[in-house]
């Protein structure tokens, strides 16, 4: 008992007390789950036998057999590389709503709208603004007589993928302008001020006031991005569940697909391995771009 | 005691209670068979007669109901079965069952199916062997349904056509003619190997009889896949017929604007529903050139983790046969796997729904003619392989012969392969 007379033993007690819970449902949900997932991939597993050692044969199927896993791997790095468009297009809309133009409140509104509604609803949607026969856009374009006939967006294994992105860029772009035109608001007017007296013209001071300062916006915004291409799992299988052929099937819906589809749960879980490490790549590379202290929480005394 | 010592007194005593109220109630557990359905939450009152059936023998043993859609169903029962919590009676569409039957997780109940020949006898044995695998029965039939041809009579009217067609060269023929704008003259539904018959007819294997190889890549499937792809570039063939699976091309055909549909039978309610112009006057139902049919029944299944199996088949009779299949089939619309059952439902339907009665005769002929339904362990791998390459080449991207190489190619390494 004597060791918990000490103040500070007591005290480390307690606050082990108030950490627990969440620590223990990090444990049970995250780390457990990672590490069996890891032991999976190098197994032989199906939940009506008892498992066998494969060693890295799941990997070697993966990689040189599996041409669906390249497809899905290209996929999800194109889907990830569609961010920039999103960011440009938002911190666009941002600066135009950030001038002191008339009813902006609204305009901010009416963009950002698009980030509440559910992801599926948003994939209900675009698919039928994408339809053949009696989709929105074909009847525009048929309408200006840009085309004749209407276009299978959706059905085309060369479309079918940017028009997802498309959908998911409208979805996520309300959500990056907010965090952009938060970024631009933190500005100090008298550096445009400065600069203007300095005789800096507009893009000077975009260049070198604007963009290094909403840099952190920025990056938050890149982080996101990448995050929405190994997560987008609802739009994707809304709108086309994949196809056509796996033309829009991202590492994530080929996972899902392995598991629950083939009942390949040893398969997925080291696609699910891939996954992770690919990730967790690019949150380090992320992470060192931005300085090395992204997530850092200051805690001045 | 400090009031440290009190917060830690606290939480240790709310453990224990915790601990002591979870140790109860496993000791308390009940005898229990938990029974999951395929998206038929409405049929609650014909489920109830079930359960009611069935507590008259077994008394003791409560039975708990689940029910999930279409697209979640498979995901949940192997969320379940990985979790050790399998329901002990599953009912099950298509194919899906193989997969699990195969690796071991399916109760063999062919010695069940011997011992109750009075049972057996009321089930038509054509359909009963759709849920043979290996030698050894796993399934029985819950309600039956076949693939068919469906026709907008309108369309036929509008393009001078009298009569449905009976060949294969006839349905493209046919299909092509009433095809212009915003119309298309045939479709069919893709998913389950619905769109088989297709290939059927012009005598395409998709495996070996042994099914251990690839059987496809023939000169004659080269050339028919490459006449279907013609016909979908010109409109014949509607392209959602490879890329819909079931609202989409449904959907399609409820708008009126499709000549003919190849789909199961439960496909007809569902579009009635969508198309106020559905009725027998406007469109008719028959059977695809040479007869060939998909089947895509649902079965009762049960779980190999089942605790009381004998209680289990007892229900599984009690829902299959009888009353409880007349329940089945009026509650849902179907015709089921009793002989006997079917002849009641038949009279029952003329009286209050005449309009599904062309539909439903189409599904209890020409049972020797069924096809997409292999008996083989990877049939959703190699459906998986399968498909794409054929998807890629009906919708252009591929040249038939090439996209049939690289099916060949992928059918046989999951063939091969561990």
């Amino acid at each position: 008992m004597l060791l918990f007379k000490r103040k500070k033993t007591r005290e480390t007690l307690l606050i082990a007390f108030f950490l627990a819970p969440s620590l223990i449902i990090f444990v049970l949900y995250r780390i457990i789950p990672l590490v069996w997932n890891g032991v999976l991939s190098f197994e032989f597993w199906s939940p009506y036998k008892p498992a066998e050692f494969a060693g890295l044969y799941h990997y070697q199927e993966m990689l040189f057999y599996d041409d669906v896993f390249w497809e899905v791997l290209l996929n999800t790095i194109l889907f990830m590389l569609s961010a920039p468009l999103g960011i440009v297009l938002a911190l666009a809309i941002a600066l135009l709503v950030n001038a002191p133009i008339k009813g902006r409140n609204i305009y901010r509104t009416i963009v950002f709208m698009s980030y509440p509604v559910m992801t599926v609803a948003v994939g209900i949607i675009w698919q039928w603004l994408y339809n053949e026969k009696v989709g929105l856009i074909n009847y525009i374009l048929i309408s200006l007589g840009i085309i004749e006939e209407g276009i299978p967006f959706l059905e085309s294994f060369n479309l079918a993928l940017p028009c997802v992105i498309v959908a998911s860029i409208w979805q996520v772009v309300g959500f990056y302008m907010i965090v952009l035109l938060t970024g631009l608001q933190n500005i100090p007017p008298s550096l445009y001020e400065s600069a203007a007296i300095d005789g800096a013209n507009s893009w000077q001071r975009f260049k070198r006031i604007t963009l290094p300062l909403i840099r952190p916006s920025i990056f938050i915004c890149i982080v996101i991005g990448i995050i929405n291409s190994f997560t987008n799992f609802d739009l994707v299988f809304v709108m086309t569940q994949g196809g056509p052929g796996h033309a829009t099937d991202l590492l994530i819906t080929y996972i899902y697909e392995a598991a629950f589809t083939l009942s390949k749960f040893d398969y997925a879980a080291a696609l699910t391995v891939v996954n992770f490490v690919f990730f967790l790549g690019l949150a380090l590379l992320a992470n060192k771009l931005s300085g090395g202290e992204a997530g850092a929480v200051e805690t001045g005394d | 005691m400090n009031r440290y010592g009190k917060l830690l007194g606290l939480v240790l005593t709310c453990s224990a209670i915790m601990l002591f109220m979870t140790a109860t109630a496993g000791m308390a557990e009940e005898k229990k068979l938990t029974v999951l359905t395929w998206n038929i939450p409405y049929f609650e009152e014909g489920f109830n007669q079930w359960v009611t059936a069935f507590n008259k023998i077994h008394p003791d043993i409560t039975i708990e109901r689940l029910d999930k859609k279409g697209s979640e169903w498979s995901t949940f029962y192997q969320t379940q079965v990985v979790a050790g919590t399998a329901p002990d009676i599953i009912d099950v569409q298509g194919g899906l069952w193989l997969e699990y039957a195969s690796k071991g997780g399916l109760l063999d109940i062919t010695d069940y199916l011997e011992r109750d020949k009075d049972y057996t006898e009321r089930i038509y044995p054509e359909i009963l062997k759709s849920w043979v695998f290996e030698g050894r029965n796993y399934g029985v039939p819950m309600y039956i349904s076949k693939t068919l041809l469906f026709y907008n009579k309108l369309m036929f009217k509008e393009a001078g056509l009298s009569a449905p067609p009976t060949t294969f060269d006839e349905l493209l023929s046919f299909a092509a003619k009433m095809s212009g704008g915003e119309k298309t003259g045939f479709m069919t539904l893709n998913f389950d190997w619905l769109y088989w018959p297709l290939f059927a007819v012009n005598g395409v294997e998709l495996l070996t009889p042994d099914l251990k190889k690839a059987a496809f890549n023939t000169p004659e499937a080269i050339a028919l896949v490459e006449t279907l792809a013609k016909a979908t570039a010109s409109g014949a063939i509607n392209k959602i017929s490879w890329t819909g699976r079931w609202v989409e091309p449904n959907g399609t055909f409820a708008s009126g604007t499709v000549g003919m549909l190849q789909a199961h039978a439960p496909a007809f309610l569902w579009f009635k529903s969508k198309g106020d112009w559905v009725n027998e006057e406007t469109v008719g139902a028959t059977h695809m050139p040479g007869g060939f049919s998909t089947p895509n029944s649902h079965s009762m299944l049960i779980s190999k983790s089942v605790k009381y199996p004998d209680a289990a088949w007892d229900f599984v009779k009690i829902a299959t046969s009888g009353a409880g299949a007349k329940a089945l089939g009026t509650g849902t619309n179907n015709l089921t796997g009793d002989k006997l059952v079917n002849e009641e439902l038949f009279a029952y339907f003329e009286k209050e729904i005449p309009v599904v009665i062309p539909v439903l005769k189409t599904q209890l002929e020409h049972l020797d003619k069924l096809c997409g339904n292999w008996p083989a362990a990877k049939d959703a791998e190699i459906k998986n392989a399968f498909y794409p390459e054929l998807q890629s080449a009906l919708l252009g991207q591929k040249s038939a012969e090439d996209a049939l190489a690289d099916a060949e190619k992928k059918v046989n390494r999951v063939l091969q392969k561990r």
